[in-house]
């Protein structure tokens, strides 16, 4: 516990006689026992703001100047670009879910998009195939695309079981089996004849999500339903108590006869079929069709929603939301002042890193002393 | 003789905790002074501070007549203290020279190697012990790896030598030429710092002691004059006495160990082919040198460590082995490391109080737990174990002192009325009053008619609690013993077959 290096003197001690003078004084770190959580959050917001302020600053150095992020910003609050956000937030919070299930019990779910691109052809195909009555189709599309998410993930996971592989570095890989297998059906067996882009045919209408309002698919009400569900296993069930002393310390959920094993694939299979809906959502949400690129960028955010939320389905939520302004705005800027899509994922970046350091300053203290 | 180091009135606490409060300490140059005090009596944390780790809140240092502020070890290297950690700082991939090199900065690799492997063969031969520079250091026994560390220090010019319960990991012969070494270096004008809480090794080999308890030095004085009895009252404060043992028999077989194998993580065995039984009404006391396998069977026992054959039979749950959840309803585990087995410091005491009865219906159905009980439960066994410092049962368990860690352990599994209690080292890292508190619950348990299974490295405590002895050695039990037994004889054969 108490372990705490006591360091770095700023300058050499002279060697003359008596207690040496120290001109800057001496920099000292110490473990903090205990933080009250107004402090906590007084941090976590401080390293918020501090991200921000350097986004904002990339973000003039690329030509946008403060004001024009404002006034964009401020446009984002019209009634096309809020539906907008909340069309992009269901996805988004289905893949911040996936991964905090994951992240709960300490595995390292870092193949969301390849998840997602299975998920997209699970549905795609029961489209495709026709499978199942028509005013059953979409539930099933949706199944299949749970199950298609959920098997990929199983495949990084019994790798992990049966032979140690590190799921961070099977699921990440397997990311990009699933893009090839995805460009293989698109430029081969289910390319849109009419068209000849890479590309499926398009869903039929009643294969697509139905508007819950003007503007807004359904896509948001799958995704807040899974919340309520992910909520009630995390915080109400045994299983999430389970889950709690899985990841606080598996050695002691060894001991006391907690069923590891079952817990941890339960958790990741989760996880994998909440990715499956994501892609699911935006094939049948927004895209209308299985493309190339509906999955670009979400495993990052993912794991940026997973982080910032502390794994906690509720919270999930609002950042998913957040996130998804962030992502409204990117489109906006790319469209209008020709910024890339990476800059959304280079702020996406800056506030990860904020926030991971705040966490230092949670748990230690830097005293200066003369 | 000068005095070589000085310390005064040092005061170091951590974010509120106080390990030292006005200590004060001072050797000579040429004589092996020992620091004795219990475990958490700030010893480590005062040489620590000595050798430049922890910047002291206040205090004086005094080297060689000069009062000086360390900022690291580096400086205190420069000027001459070296420490001898109980964790060893060895690189393991790295050879006994390229450690050396490590520590002992020279301008260039080839010839900077050169002059290291020549100077460990010359302090080697002062020493009168042998070391291959070239061997690699994870290929090293833990007396050899401790060697490397005494040269590393010694090689940078050190004049003040810490060594921080160098014992603690070596086999008796091995410490006794440990010790030898000490002396030989003594005489030629080093000043070595023994910390120990051992007071045989207080006795045998040190010119002046200095005891300290709670982080304040309470005593210096010379060990030759002192009594052994003495020493203990000044290391432990007040004498703790335990309650007599009430006269009667024991009931039937509790828990029965047959032919039990287990490897270590290396793949080394580390208990082989050991049997053993507990009965009703009994407290078997396993003793011996650590390292010889009790640490492995205690994680078999309490299902941690899965054994590579044998049984382990228990009253009421059959053979275990393969049944986790069985074992858990009747054992109640107290592992010697508390935040690797017993307790997730990160979650609440009422988690942790609920968890080992999370399948029974008390704490609500599969779908809904109940978290309103869990706290009611948990705050009554919180007062009925007496655990101090919980001003709610949502706070963090790793807020809870040691002492009171384990009260919340043990409140937890009795809460099952196991019919086998493990404990290993319950009494590890506690002071006398939390001891002396884990001892009478202990007895409780077997007077309740549970069969206990003590493994300690401790010989007083099993002496002091134990029905039953059995001495193992090297993975079995080589000689067992009934109650009163003879501790010069458990002595022997815990160092005869060792």
């Amino acid at each position: 516990m108490l372990d705490p290096g006591a360091m770095a003197g700023q300058e050499k001690s002279p060697p003359a006689r008596g207690p040496p003078r120290r001109r800057f004084g001496r920099l000292t770190l110490d473990m903090r026992q205990r933080l009250s959580p107004w402090k906590q959050s007084g941090f976590l917001a401080g390293s918020l703001v501090i991200g921000l302020a350097l986004s904002l600053g990339v973000l003039a150095l690329a030509g946008i100047a403060p004001r024009t992020l404002a006034e964009e910003l401020a446009g984002t609050l019209n009634a096309d670009s809020l539906r907008a956000v909340l069309v992009q937030a269901a996805p988004l919070i289905l893949v911040g879910l996936g991964a905090s299930l994951a992240f709960r019990i300490g595995f390292w779910n870092l193949g969301l998009e390849g998840q997602m691109i299975f998920g997209g052809i699970a549905a795609t195909g029961v489209s495709l195939y026709a499978v199942g009555p028509v005013s059953m189709r979409l539930i099933i599309m949706g199944l299949a695309a749970a199950a298609g998410g959920l098997l990929w993930v199983l495949l990084a996971i019994s790798l992990k079981i049966r032979f140690r592989v590190n799921e961070i570095i099977a699921t990440l890989l397997l990311n990009y089996v699933a893009t090839y297998f995805l460009f293989h059906l698109l430029y081969g067996a289910w390319q849109d004849s009419k068209t000849a882009f890479p590309q499926s045919t398009p869903l039929r209408p009643f294969e697509r999500l139905p508007d819950i309002a003007p503007g807004i698919n359904s896509g948001l009400a799958i995704a807040i339903a899974m919340v309520v569900l992910a909520g009630w296993l995390v915080h109400l069930s045994r299983v999430g108590f389970y889950m709690r002393f899985l990841s606080a310390n598996p050695g002691m959920a060894k001991v006391l006869g907690v069923p590891i094993q079952a817990v941890t694939i339960g958790a990741v299979a989760a996880s994998g079929a909440a990715a499956g809906l994501s892609g699911f959502i935006n094939i049948a949400g927004q895209e209308g069709r299985l493309t190339q690129s509906f999955f670009n960028g979400y495993v990052f955010s993912g794991v940026l929603i997973a982080f910032l939320s502390r794994n906690d389905p509720v919270i999930v939520t609002i950042v998913g939301f957040l996130v998804a302004v962030l992502y409204v705005t990117g489109q906006t800027l790319q469209v209008f002042y020709q910024i890339p899509f990476t800059m959304v994922q280079l702020i996406q970046a800056i506030i990860v890193i904020a926030v991971a350091s705040s966490e230092f300053f949670i748990r230690h203290r830097i005293s200066w002393t003369h | 003789m000068t005095v070589a180091l000085k310390l005064a009135g040092i005061r170091k606490s951590f974010d509120g905790a106080i390990a030292l409060d006005g200590a004060d300490f001072a050797a000579r140059a040429g004589e092996v002074h020992a620091l004795l005090g219990e475990n958490g009596a700030g010893k480590s944390s005062l040489m620590n501070v000595a050798a430049g780790l922890y910047a002291p809140d206040a205090g004086i240092i005094v080297i060689e007549g000069q009062p000086v502020s360390l900022s690291g070890p580096a400086e205190a290297r420069r000027r001459s203290i070296g420490m001898v950690h109980q964790h060893f700082k060895l690189v393991k991939p790295f050879t006994v020279a390229e450690n050396i090199l490590l520590a002992n900065r020279r301008s260039r690799y080839r010839s900077g190697i050169e002059e290291i492997r020549a100077a460990i063969r010359r302090q080697a031969d002062e020493l009168g012990f042998d070391i291959d520079p070239a061997r690699r250091v994870e290929t090293l026994s833990l007396a050899e790896q401790q060697y490397v560390e005494i040269v590393k220090v010694l090689i940078g010019g050190v004049r003040i030598l810490i060594l921080d319960e160098p014992t603690a990991v070596l086999t008796d012969s091995e410490a006794e030429r440990l010790l030898e070494t000490i002396g030989r270096l003594a005489r030629t004008g080093t000043a070595v710092v023994l910390v120990t809480h051992k007071l045989h090794e207080v006795k045998r080999c040190a010119n002046a002691v200095t005891i300290m308890r709670s982080g304040r030095t309470v005593a210096r004085l010379d060990p030759r004059t002192a009594t052994a009895a003495e020493l203990t009252v000044l290391t432990v404060g007040q004498t703790v006495r335990l309650p007599p043992r009430a006269e009667r028999g024991y009931g039937e077989t509790r828990l029965k160990v047959g032919a039990l194998t287990c490897a270590r993580v290396d793949g080394r065995i580390a208990v082989s082919d050991l049997s053993l039984f507990v009965r009703s009404g009994e407290i078997y006391g396993v003793a011996g040198v650590s390292g010889n396998g009790q640490a492995e069977l205690a994680e078999a026992l309490i299902g941690a460590r899965k054994p590579l054959s044998g049984q382990i039979w228990i009253e009421g749950a059959g053979d275990v082995v393969e049944n986790s959840s069985r074992r858990v309803a009747s054992l109640a585990a107290i592992p010697a490391d508390r935040y690797a087995h017993a307790l997730a410091g990160s979650l609440s005491i009422a988690e942790n109080f609920a968890v080992a009865n999370i399948r029974s219906s008390r704490y609500g159905s599969t779908a809904l737990i109940d978290r309103a009980a869990m706290r009611r439960d948990a705050a009554e066994a919180v007062i009925a174990f007496d655990v101090q410092g919980v001003r709610s049962v949502n706070q963090r368990a790793a807020l809870l002192s040691g002492g009171n860690a384990q009260k919340l352990v043990i409140a937890r599994e009795f809460s099952r009325q196991p019919a086998v209690v493990v404990a290993h080292s319950p009494s590890r890292g506690l002071d006398a009053r939390a001891c002396a508190a884990v001892h009478e619950r202990l007895i409780a348990a077997r007077d309740r008619g549970a069969g206990v299974l003590l493994i300690s490295e401790d010989l007083d405590e099993i002496l002091a609690l134990s029905d039953r002895i059995g001495v193992m050695t090297r993975g079995r039990i080589a000689a067992e013993f009934e109650r009163p037994a003879d501790r010069q004889a458990i002595g022997r054969a815990m160092v005869d077959h060792a």
